[in-house]
């Protein structure tokens, strides 16, 4: 539903005329998104009624308590490129991009943390703090993420945390606009002293700040966040030469050699549980600084979908090694100390009867793993097939249990693999740490599929049915959720289908958004809705 | 291809944003991150490759119709071809030729943009896009005592393009270019009045039949002076005329069996021989500004026909036969930055976007006819990064290129120096008009 001519003039009046649109034409290209196809069935999900690039936290205020007299939906993003960030709930909704809240307000070195804008991209800060001799929580999904989203709303899936924590943990002082308008400000009680807590002068809030995958804009907008830092040994990002051959692609850029300070090595191990054992145990000892388990994205995939493919035909790799191969980086504030750590893993290798294969322990790869796997990845899936899905990746827990899930999965995608239907690179299931190993883990396995491909698209459907049904083989493993926590609640209604089975978890969730957003006017597509439609039985159980 | 033809890529456009920025892990100064410049002054998505591949599918799926909005949207690019380099590192994707294809067909419905109709007259009624008369063409080179390949022998025609011909500002450059080859004993002519524009501006504004007639008649002229003149290389100083030649006609199969060479490729291998002798010492902190026509645009055109498949059993997209993707890399990159550094008394600094990632001065795609502001802003911006880097001057090869910012810089009163690369090493070797 359109914004009257009033309400549009009054959300002008806010940002300008050149920072608000409503022109049909502009609004097409923000509801295109990868994964629509699947979500929602077509290229499209709805577009809004508006866009607006609110510039500061005051005008940030004023729309929201505008929305609230009015009744508008509104939902903030800030890069974009899932299609959480842009799908409304509601045709009467607005987008706020917060594209030109985009600074680093503060690095602040004696407290190790960093003040951002929402549209600082991960990547960025990165750059910035290894000037300065630290490192950032980095995510598994690109140079241009967010740190503010990463932070406050996406689930832990960083291979990094074993150096990090998780980016729940990341999160220090906040300045939050709630959806009333308010600003709550986590931190310190006195805001003087700096914005290195996350608690305030009372209980905690950062479990209804972000919870297990944030709220996406469902209670409320975040304008400032300080994120914990961490000692970096190495140059920044963007002091490092990359080499590449004349003419090569700019995605040959390397660099040729692991940074001193640090060190990577590739393990091999005869199974899927000896390398978590051995994960395991390099976590809990607080050695490394990152351990990847049967996530080998190196980087490795050549410049296009022909030349990867040329490169498969020509010498096939053993993808099914690749599920038992875990690379380990530890870093080093002295060689001493890097020595010490790297005998540490070593050691955990040996023990767990592993081993390193040289081909994958060359120079150049160990390289690619650290370039890759400490600054940032992309996503190669998105051009092999045009899409992909993670696997439920609700079942974190303990390494047992993953082992446990691991087949459950495997079964439910066996049929469509077998069937070609998905691009499964029998790379297996790769794992997560959750903290130091001490929350357990996270597994989840990629699985590209074609979404224009109308069998591939069953077939993506169709797997998620299996995941996402609360009385299916993964029942016992926590509650579902797509990877990352990329569901649209309105269509797939996890929260309303698992909450029984977990003591209505949902109903607290509610209650929790209902208090926040009394007016329920930010949008709850990728949060939890207000309250649950009436529908049929049948209807409440089918999936997607 | 058609811009249906493209409904794969306008499919699988994540919305990453890829598109909007220089590749990320090359990014050395997040002030000057952006490789878009439409994207960057018009914030909404619509403006960047990304958000074009969206309209194209809402249009192509009759969700929305062509408007003056869309216009607007379609021609406020620069068509420089930095999406199509930043995407292509993560994507198989062609967003540049989508948008190239995109404004062929709204021209084809008939939806022209009003402020590029005087320059489109120009171009049919006076072979020329600068809205002048034809018989000015040759008035740059009065009193240059040089051969007329249209009536002597040469072996080099020197082509010098709209700009040098009808610039009275940039008369001087396109003269020294000739003064250098004929100093280093070139035996070079010029076609003077009986030069024609190559079209490619026409082309980047959608007008697809005029790059196809002008370039039937290049063909046919250079052929008729390889024959009756001796020409066997052209040599231009305009980068938008070198990336015709030598992509565009190709492209189309209008190719000339004439050798196509930018000046900084000819100077280059001139001083390499060691016919040029830079020795004049000229005490300047300079950087170099790649023209996207010279650089990325500048790429041999890669023809490639076929079909998109996926293997029995997969869903990897691949192509039969496979399919090398234009990525900018095979630009010309190094000979201006040999010749400049052969000059001694240069110190060259380099911007944080240089080559196939380098920012448009802002003049292409129609811009700098339609949307001056815009053309002017963008040009602001490099000028900006070209100050950051602690540059005196600005040294470019295409006199769009030094056009664009010497507006600008009137404009916004910087006094910074705006050189093209002739006239440094006219300089240098001594003996400027």
């Amino acid at each position: 539903m359109a914004l009257s001519e009033e309400e549009h003039k009054v959300l002008e009046g806010i940002v300008g005329p050149q920072y608000i649109t409503r022109d049909p034409i502009i609004m097409e290209s923000y509801c295109q998104v990868w994964g629509n196809k699947l979500e929602f069935g077509d290229k499209w999900h709805r577009p809004p009624a508006a866009v607006l690039l609110p510039g500061n936290v005051e005008e940030i205020q004023a729309i929201v308590k505008f929305c609230n007299q009015a009744g508008i939906l509104f939902k903030p993003f800030a890069r974009g490129f899932e299609y959480v960030a842009t799908y409304l709930a509601s045709s009467r909704g607005i987008l706020l991009e917060l594209k030109r809240l985009n600074r680093i307000l503060e690095i602040d070195p004696k407290n190790q943390h960093a003040v951002v804008e929402p549209f600082v991209p991960v990547y960025q800060l990165q750059d910035a703090a290894g000037k300065l001799g630290f490192y950032v929580g980095k995510p598994g999904v690109g140079y241009s993420a967010s740190c503010v989203s990463l932070a406050c709303c996406h689930q832990e899936m960083t291979i990094s945390q074993l150096y990090t924590s998780g980016y729940g943990r990341n999160v220090l002082g906040c300045e939050w606009v709630l959806p009333t308008g308010d600003i709550l400000n986590l931190g310190t009680a006195n805001r003087k002293g700096g914005w290195f807590t996350g608690d305030g002068p009372g209980f905690s809030l950062r479990g209804i700040l972000r919870g297990r995958a944030g709220a996406n804009g469902g209670h409320g907008i975040i304008t400032k966040c300080s994120v914990k830092l961490y000692p970096w040994y190495a140059k920044a990002p963007s002091e490092c030469e990359l080499k590449r051959e004349p003419g090569q692609a700019l995605s040959a850029a390397q660099l040729e050699k692991v940074p001193d300070n640090y060190w990577v090595d590739v393990l091999t191990f005869p199974d899927t549980e000896r390398m978590l054992q051995a994960a395991r145990d390099i976590g809990q000892a607080e050695i490394a600084c990152l351990v990847a388990p049967a996530y080998m994205n190196t980087g490795f995939h050549e410049e296009g979908n022909d030349e990867q493919w040329a490169k498969l035909k020509e010498s096939p790799p053993d993808l099914g090694k690749f599920a038992r191969m875990m690379p380990v980086i530890v870093n080093g504030h002295s060689s001493r100390e890097l020595e010490y750590r790297r005998k540490a893993v070593r050691a955990a290798m040996e023990k767990w009867g592993g081993w390193l294969e040289p081909e994958w322990n060359t120079e150049k790869v160990k390289a690619q793993i650290f370039q890759y796997q400490m600054w940032s990845t992309g996503v190669p899936g998105l051009r092999a097939t045009g899409d992909f899905m993670l696997s439920t990746q609700g079942a974190d827990g303990s390494v047992e249990m993953q082992l446990a899930y691991r087949p459950v999965e495997f079964q439910a995608l066996q049929p469509f693999a077998a069937a070609g239907n998905v691009l499964h690179p029998n790379m297996g299931m790769s794992y997560r740490p959750m903290e130091h190993f001490s929350l357990g883990c996270s597994g989840g396995i990629a699985t590209d599929f074609d979404p224009w491909d109308p069998a591939s698209l069953a077939a993506g459907k169709e797997y998620l049915e299996i995941v996402y049904d609360p009385h299916g083989p993964c029942r016992r493993f926590g509650y579902a959720n797509r990877g990352a926590m990329m569901q649209v609640e309105d269509v797939n209604h996890i929260h309303e289908r698992w909450g029984p089975i977990y003591d209505r978890a949902d109903r607290w969730l509610q209650k929790v958004r209902n208090m926040l957003d009394p007016n329920r006017v930010a949008d709850w597509s990728a949060y939890i809705p207000p309250e649950y439609q009436e529908r049929p039985d049948e209807e409440r159980h089918a999936c997607c | 291809m058609t811009w249906q033809d493209f409904i794969h890529d306008m499919q699988r456009c994540t919305r990453c944003s890829y598109c909007k920025y220089i590749p990320w892990r090359l990014i050395r100064n997040f002030r000057f991150s952006e490789g878009c410049p439409s994207a960057a002054r018009y914030h909404w998505h619509a403006y960047a490759a990304g958000g074009k591949f969206n309209l194209a599918y809402s249009l192509l799926q009759g969700a929305i119709d062509i408007n003056d909005s869309l216009l607007e949207v379609v021609y406020k690019c620069l068509m420089d071809g930095s999406c199509d380099i930043a995407c292509k590192v993560q994507q198989d994707l062609e967003p540049l030729q989508h948008m190239q294809e995109f404004r062929v067909e709204c021209v084809a419905r008939g939806y022209l943009l009003p402020q590029h109709q005087p320059y489109l007259r120009s171009l049919r009624a006076e072979d020329n896009m600068l809205l002048r008369r034809r018989e000015e063409r040759g008035y740059w080179a009065e009193g240059l005592e040089v051969k007329r390949v249209t009536s002597d022998k040469a072996e080099v025609v020197f082509f010098a393009g709209c700009r040098y011909s009808y610039d009275q500002d940039l008369w001087p450059v396109a003269r020294a270019a000739v003064h250098l080859l004929q100093r280093a004993g070139v035996d070079v002519g010029i076609l003077g009045a009986d030069e024609a524009c190559c079209a490619g501006r026409a082309y980047e504004l959608g007008y697809e039949g005029e790059l196809m007639k002008f370039a039937e008649h290049q063909r046919d002229t250079l052929a008729t002076v390889a024959r009756t003149a001796g020409v066997h290389t052209l040599v231009t100083a305009c980068s938008d005329c070198y990336s015709t030649f030598k992509v565009l006609y190709d492209k189309i199969g209008k190719k000339s069996d004439v050798e196509v060479c930018h000046i900084t490729q000819y100077l280059e291998r001139l001083i390499q021989e060691g016919r040029l002798r830079p020795r004049k010492s000229l005490d300047l902190n300079i950087t170099y500004h790649d023209p996207c026509h010279l650089g990325r645009l500048g790429e041999p055109w890669i023809h490639w026909q076929g079909r998109e498949y996926k293997p029995v059993g997969t869903q990897i997209w691949l192509h039969d036969p496979p399919k090398r993707f234009r990525r900018g890399t095979h630009g010309v990159y190094e000979p201006p930055r040999n010749v400049l550094k052969s000059i001694p008394g240069l110190e060259l600094v380099e911007m944080y976007r240089t080559r196939e990632y380098a920012w448009c001065c802002g003049a292409g795609g129609g811009v700098i006819d339609a949307y001056p502001d815009f053309a002017q802003w963008t040009a602001a911006e490099r000028l900006e990064e070209a100050h950051e880097v602690g540059a005196e001057a600005i040294v470019s090869a295409c006199p769009w290129c030094k056009r664009n910012f010497l507006d600008t810089a009137a404009i916004t009163k910087d006094r910074i120096g705006i050189f093209d690369l002739v006239e440094l090493v006219e300089r240098a070797v001594g003996g400027s008009e």
